[in-house]
């Protein structure tokens, strides 16, 4: 009783040990690396775009996000889908992690979140960062609507920059993803509809109106995001980002397939989808 | 390897637990055979296979290169520095001779010539490099509620009990507090810019400059408000004083038209939507096509821009121009977009013939259902 008492888990018989490991530990390993390395990406590179911004504003720490969106990031934009990520992903299902205990290596060499996984998810969102701001910063240099007023202004730039990320980070977690439940649909596209949501709703006049100081980007979603100049560099920005973590995960599937991704394509050839 | 395991068979009653009341009411603490309890809910599993990937590669590339021809429109612009660094430049004489206090403008004249006619709305913009208006504290410098109309922040003992907006400072009050107040305001672009025709025969045609629609809708009519009160904007901003570097107040911005006085003047507005980097245009007027559109707005020839030099930038190694420019569906002349569309769409069609060749040559190998490793 007292052992049960301070121990972690508990069970009456020893065949359920092989489920705790094989099964849940091992599940459990994969969905706190990939939680992890995603959650530094998403907030390496969200920090890393405004390293490149102080080039160009003079060193004074002026933020390229609006201040309520770098509140809200965390909280809303982004919180849910990396919770769905980590408590529903599974690379393969129960039945065939029994059947190949070799899976379970992975965990004990300390492959998926180690110095040089961390060090790879740094590098990822330098470049995500990089082309998270020098895209739309040469999108929008010296630039105007097409009925010729201002959009290269602090705000729309920022809206740019804002949604680019989103967006883009969202793409990064599809990718991330291998077990898409219907809850994980609903968070992610559910997080990605509250952010127009939220962005339209303070930007709005009635919020201006009432809140002059403290929701000063009245109108700006509306005139930019009805510029096609706007989602153009939107599309481009998220599939330059995200096209190079294609390629290489494609590659080391083709010349360096991992246990998983051998589990993976049988799975899917015997039709094991649940 | 392991039976498939069936969770029925699990024991889950806890032999010391609970016998409180006896038969029935003994707590199972069995977990529910739920799919969402079990981990078992239906979910779709996408993996990176050649099906998928390949095609998407050639897909995005052959989608991008069309996207990026379609977007190199041309537009024409015309740059005019009219900053006077060179001992050459007409306005050499201006830039040097500024100074705060001068009550006698210093006017300049730049000849320039147009190969090209433009056609359809000119669009006329004042450009400024190296003037960071994104610098943190610029961007704070200003008071929201006050240019919303707010009449408070106008009033001098309540900005004394510092319930106006201290983000103004020092450009908050002098003696009395400063209707606009903070740096953005203080800095407004006030130099006037004037273009004439010359026609062949030598005589000079100014051409009518349109003020009015600058702005953005939302800004002129929700975000800028004259205080109410009085029509008369003198008496509403009475007991305020204009920012140090202006020349004239806020209600003398264009006294001939309300509509565009005061606060809600177009280029005050124009020019209080800071920019994002350190070299940005701002829309000063528009050049209106001509009704019976057969003659273009801006014909081939020699035109004469008049500058009065007001505004300073030498002292921080800025640069002033002055730009013509037409306008597509894509905003003004910026190619960046469309060279960027066919590089990456050629590079993505590239790396998707790469990875076609590396499939064929190692991908089939790896393919064999052997995991025994």
């Amino acid at each position: 009783m007292q052992a049960v008492l301070s121990s972690d888990y508990s069970f009456a018989q020893f065949r359920f040990l092989e489920r705790l490991l094989l099964v849940h530990g091992r599940w459990s390993y994969l969905r706190m690396c990939k939680f992890l390395r995603y959650f530094f990406y998403k907030n390496f590179t969200f920090t890393f775009v405004h390293f490149w911004y102080a080039f160009f504003c003079g060193f004074s720490a002026q933020t390229v996000y609006d201040e309520w969106f770098i509140t809200l990031y965390n909280l809303v934009y982004t919180a849910l889908p990396v919770l769905g990520m980590s408590l529903f992903d599974q690379d393969v299902n129960d039945t065939w992690s029994f059947q190949h205990p070799n899976l379970y290596v992975p965990g004990q060499l300390n492959q998926y979140f180690s110095k040089t996984a961390f060090f790879k998810c740094a590098l990822h969102s330098v470049y995500s960062s990089v082309v998270l701001f020098f895209i739309p910063y040469a999108a929008m240099y010296d630039t105007v609507r097409d009925d010729g007023r201002d959009i290269a202004d602090y705000q729309s730039f920022a809206l740019l920059a804002q949604t680019c990320l989103v967006i883009t980070v969202c793409i990064q977690l599809c990718l991330d993803m291998s077990y898409w439940t219907a809850v994980n649909q609903f968070f992610v596209w559910g997080s990605l509809a509250m952010y127009f949501v939220v962005t339209f709703s303070m930007y709005s006049n009635g919020t201006h109106i009432n809140f002059p100081a403290s929701f000063p980007f009245i109108g700006t979603a509306r005139n930019s995001l009805n510029q096609p100049n706007v989602w153009l560099t939107i599309l481009l920005t998220s599939i330059l980002c995200v096209l190079p973590v294609v390629a290489y995960r494609f590659l080391l599937i083709q010349l360096r397939p991992t246990i998983n991704d051998k589990v993976g394509t049988l799975t899917n050839h015997t039709g094991f989808c649940s | 390897m392991a039976p498939s395991y069936n969770a029925k068979e699990e024991d889950g009653h806890q032999p010391g637990a609970t016998g409180h009341g006896g038969a029935g009411t003994m707590t199972n603490k069995k977990p529910d055979n739920t799919a969402f309890k079990q981990q078992r809910l239906p979910a779709w599993q996408p993996i990176l296979t050649a099906g998928t990937v390949l095609p998407a590669f050639f897909v995005i590339g052959l989608i991008f290169i069309p996207i990026g021809f379609i977007l190199i429109v041309y537009g024409l612009t015309l740059l005019i520095d009219y900053t006077g660094v060179d001992m050459s430049s007409p306005c050499y004489n201006c830039s040097q001779s500024y100074s705060w206090n001068n009550t006698q403008s210093c006017t300049c004249s730049v000849h320039f010539s147009l190969d090209q006619p433009f056609e359809s709305n000119v669009f006329m913009y004042y450009g400024l490099s190296n003037f960071y208006q994104n610098h943190r504290r610029y961007v704070k410098s200003r008071d929201d509620s006050q240019l919303n109309g707010d009449k408070t922040s106008l009033q001098y003992h309540i900005c004394t009990l510092n319930r106006c907006s201290k983000e103004c400072e020092p450009y908050r009050s002098s003696d009395k507090p400063i209707a606009p107040c903070g740096a953005i305001a203080n800095s407004l672009f006030n130099d006037t810019l004037e273009l004439y025709y010359i026609d062949p025969n030598g005589s000079r045609t100014a051409i009518p400059l349109v003020k009015k629609g600058i702005a953005w809708w939302t800004d002129k009519h929700v975000k800028f408000r004259n205080p109410s009160g009085n029509n008369n904007l003198t008496v509403v901003f009475q007991g305020t004083s204009k920012p140090v570097n202006w020349r004239k107040p806020v209600f003398e911005l264009d006294p001939l038209d309300s509509d565009n006085n005061g606060f809600i003047n177009e280029d005050f507005i124009v020019w209080m939507r800071t920019a994002a980097l350190p070299t940005f245009r701002k829309l000063y007027c528009i050049i209106q096509k001509k009704p019976n559109n057969m003659t273009p707005t801006l014909p081939r020839g020699e035109y004469i821009l008049e500058v009065t030099y007001n505004y300073p930038v030498r002292s921080f190694d800025g640069r002033k121009r002055m730009i013509l420019s037409t306008i597509s569906w894509m905003g003004g002349k910026n190619p960046f977009l469309g060279i960027a569309y066919i590089t990456v769409g050629s590079v993505c069609f590239c790396l998707g013939l790469v990875l076609l060749s590396i499939h064929y040559r190692y991908g089939k190998r790896n393919n064999s259902a052997e995991i025994s490793s």
